[in-house]
């Protein structure tokens, strides 16, 4: 009898009790589907956010106030102390204050909530925003605080149909008209698309916002990736100057090689929590697994005897009881990757992340299952395998 | 062909030690026909089992064919029951989950002959007990006496030197009792050594020769001059 053949006549027995074989073989199904699933959701996920990330640069870094306790007035961030930081930090190339809002934006008769950004004419620059219709406001809209702003493509769709119409459109925010001058394409989010963007010169948002000249946070970008932290670094220093800061932590800096670190520490404890529950569900299919086996050594011992009686060996039967159970544990692996492989491809393409697959996972998944079967099957065919035949025949 | 010497057989259960067999001889020559009868717990079976190479003696010797059965290993007594033995039982023992012809070829699972191979010697072991035409049968679809006509075709089909049979007709009714022992016989007079266990006085009259057993001993040897043909007694009976 050959490999396949003992192979065959393996699923044949499994197949003979398919309803308690397919029972039995669910821990491992879950097992190996959720460690496909944890690995191919979590590297998509992770290779989506890397490239969001690299799309804005990564060179670019912020810096913001960070917790103080007193006197915020002090520590305020003001354009003086950007053009300083821009003069005086050589590493820098373009540096870009800027203010948040929130208001509803009004183009009659449509209103929508939206979040009012206040920055200079670098933003789209340094943060790589592409544009979808007309243009960014330029330096000189800036300079002279032109009532002109920038909105993404989302809030262009909720209030004038589309980009291309909302063009030389005029908005109503805070009661104060501006015009449309250009439309940006929206980036979309880990969760789902960006919210409504309204982008505009940073002394027109104070003036709307009726606020002191208050930055929330600078943006800069750095001339090379080597430079970054130094640049964020050299800013910080500036302010600290020129706010007399004693307290070093006031102001902080954020770069985006700390939020890729972020998301790897993120991503590696769901892989890890997941993993874990893969290993007890895998750990519990084995023992059932052991549990059917034993079930059939004991159905089946008459089985057993006359096999030994018309000259099977002992290790024939251990071979036969032992590759039952392999098989078994292994068709739980296979399905397990069909179902791992094919729910991730779904969530994946619900989340509109790159589902990646990952090879060497399933063929880990696949050995890990094979191992389970021979490590839980060993008992049980040995069981077998020690039958005294003569009882074995005998046995009712 | 098969010498018996001194064999004795002790279960010992650490509580009670049985003597299963005492100071057992006998001989059996190729070709013939074999009666061992007595009442349960005579020592018969577990004769069958030594023979048969499922068992060992606790002492004595016995040989088959030359060969000393009493110094084999597991592997070897395996290999003995695989090529040398075939085994019919009173019960059938058929592996209820395969079709007639997947049963009978079992045993050559387990001497390597290749699956075209099996499967036509299968068939002409099938058609040596006339069951060609049920060989896809499962167990359950035969009657009793076709069931056994299988397992006659299992022990068959790896061409053995003895053919066992532990009361081969206990589990059914006169007929096809009878037609099991005329293909039983019809066997013998192709050439095969059988060895028939029986407690039924008639069945043994269809052997050349009967061993009786009493309390684990030979106690008496009969020679029959004219071994009841269990053919004509199915034609007789079918004549009435």
């Amino acid at each position: 009898m050959n490999f396949w053949e003992m192979i065959k006549m393996a699923m044949e027995n499994i197949w003979a009790n398919r309803m308690r074989s397919a029972l039995t073989v669910l821990g491992i199904i879950i097992g190996v589907m959720s460690v496909i699933m944890v690995v191919s959701i979590g590297q998509g996920g992770k290779a989506r956010i890397l490239r969001e990330m690299e799309g804005i640069g990564t060179n670019i870094f912020g810096v913001y106030i960070g917790s103080t306790d007193d006197d915020y007035e002090k520590y305020r961030i003001t354009l003086e102390d950007c053009r300083a930081i821009e003069e005086s930090v050589e590493s820098i190339e373009a540096l870009s204050p800027l203010v948040y809002g929130y208001a509803v934006v009004e183009a009659s008769p449509r209103k929508e909530s939206a979040y009012v950004y206040g920055t200079d004419s670098d933003y789209n620059r340094i943060q790589n925003i592409r544009m979808a219709e007309g243009r960014f406001f330029s330096s000189i809209d800036n300079a002279v605080s032109r009532r002109v702003a920038v909105i993404n493509r989302r809030l262009a769709e909720e209030l004038f149909g589309s980009a291309r119409m909302a063009v030389g459109k005029k908005l109503k925010i805070q009661q104060v008209s501006v015009v449309v001058c250009g439309v940006a394409e929206s980036g979309s989010g880990m969760f789902g698309p960006e919210s409504p963007m309204v982008y505009m010169p940073i002394k027109l948002h104070f003036e709307l916002f009726d606020s002191e000249e208050s930055i929330n946070q600078i943006y800069g970008s750095a001339a090379h990736k080597d430079l970054v932290e130094e640049s964020a670094r050299k800013a910080i220093r500036v302010l600290e100057v020129r706010h007399q800061v004693k307290d070093s932590n006031v102001y902080q800096f954020v770069t985006l090689s700390q939020q890729m670190e972020a998301v790897d520490q993120v991503l590696a404890i769901i892989t890890m929590i997941i993993g874990a529950i893969a290993g007890i569900s895998l750990l519990v299919g084995g023992i059932g697994i052991m549990n059917i086996m034993l079930v059939s050594v004991t159905e089946r011992t008459r089985e057993i005897g006359v096999r030994m009686a018309v000259g099977a060996r002992r290790e024939d039967i251990m071979r036969q009881f032992l590759l039952e159970s392999v098989v078994l544990s292994v068709t739980g692996g296979l399905v397990g990757v069909v179902l791992g492989v094919g729910i991730s491809a779904v969530v994946c393409m619900a989340m509109k992340i790159p589902a990646v697959i990952s090879f060497g996972t399933i063929i880990l998944a696949l050995l890990f299952s094979i191992a389970v079967g021979v490590f839980f099957g060993i008992y049980p065919a040995n069981r077998a395998a020690k039958q005294d035949p003569i009882e074995a025949l005998r046995y009712e | 062909m098969i010498r018996v010497e001194h064999l004795t057989k002790v279960y010992d259960t650490g509580i009670v030690r049985v003597q299963a067999l005492t100071d057992v001889n006998l001989e059996v020559r190729k070709g013939e026909f074999l009666a061992v009868m007595g009442p349960s717990g005579s020592g018969k079976s577990t004769l069958l089992n030594i023979l048969g190479c499922l068992d060992r003696a606790t002492s004595g010797s016995y040989h088959l064919e030359g060969i000393p059965i009493n110094t084999l290993d597991e592997n070897e007594l395996a290999h003995i029951r695989n090529r040398k033995i075939g085994f019919v039982f009173q019960t059938f023992n058929l592996l209820p989950r395969m079709d007639a012809l997947r049963n009978v070829e079992v045993p050559m699972l387990y001497s390597g002959v290749g699956p075209r191979e099996r499967r036509k010697r299968a068939w002409e072991a099938l058609e040596k007990v006339g069951l060609a035409d049920h060989a896809l049968h499962r167990p359950n679809e035969l009657s009793g006496g076709q069931r056994q006509r299988v397992a006659i075709a299992r022990a068959l089909v790896n061409d053995p030197d003895i053919i066992l049979a532990d009361e081969p007709t206990g589990n059914l009714d006169t007929r096809s009792g009878l037609e099991i022992m005329a293909i039983i016989q019809g066997l013998n007079r192709q050439g095969a050594t059988v060895i028939l266990v029986t407690h039924e006085h008639e069945i043994s009259r269809h052997a050349q020769r009967v061993v009786h057993f009493r309390d684990g001993r030979l106690v008496r040897t009969e020679v029959i001059a004219e071994p009841v043909q269990a053919e004509k007694t199915l034609r007789e009976n079918s004549q009435q």
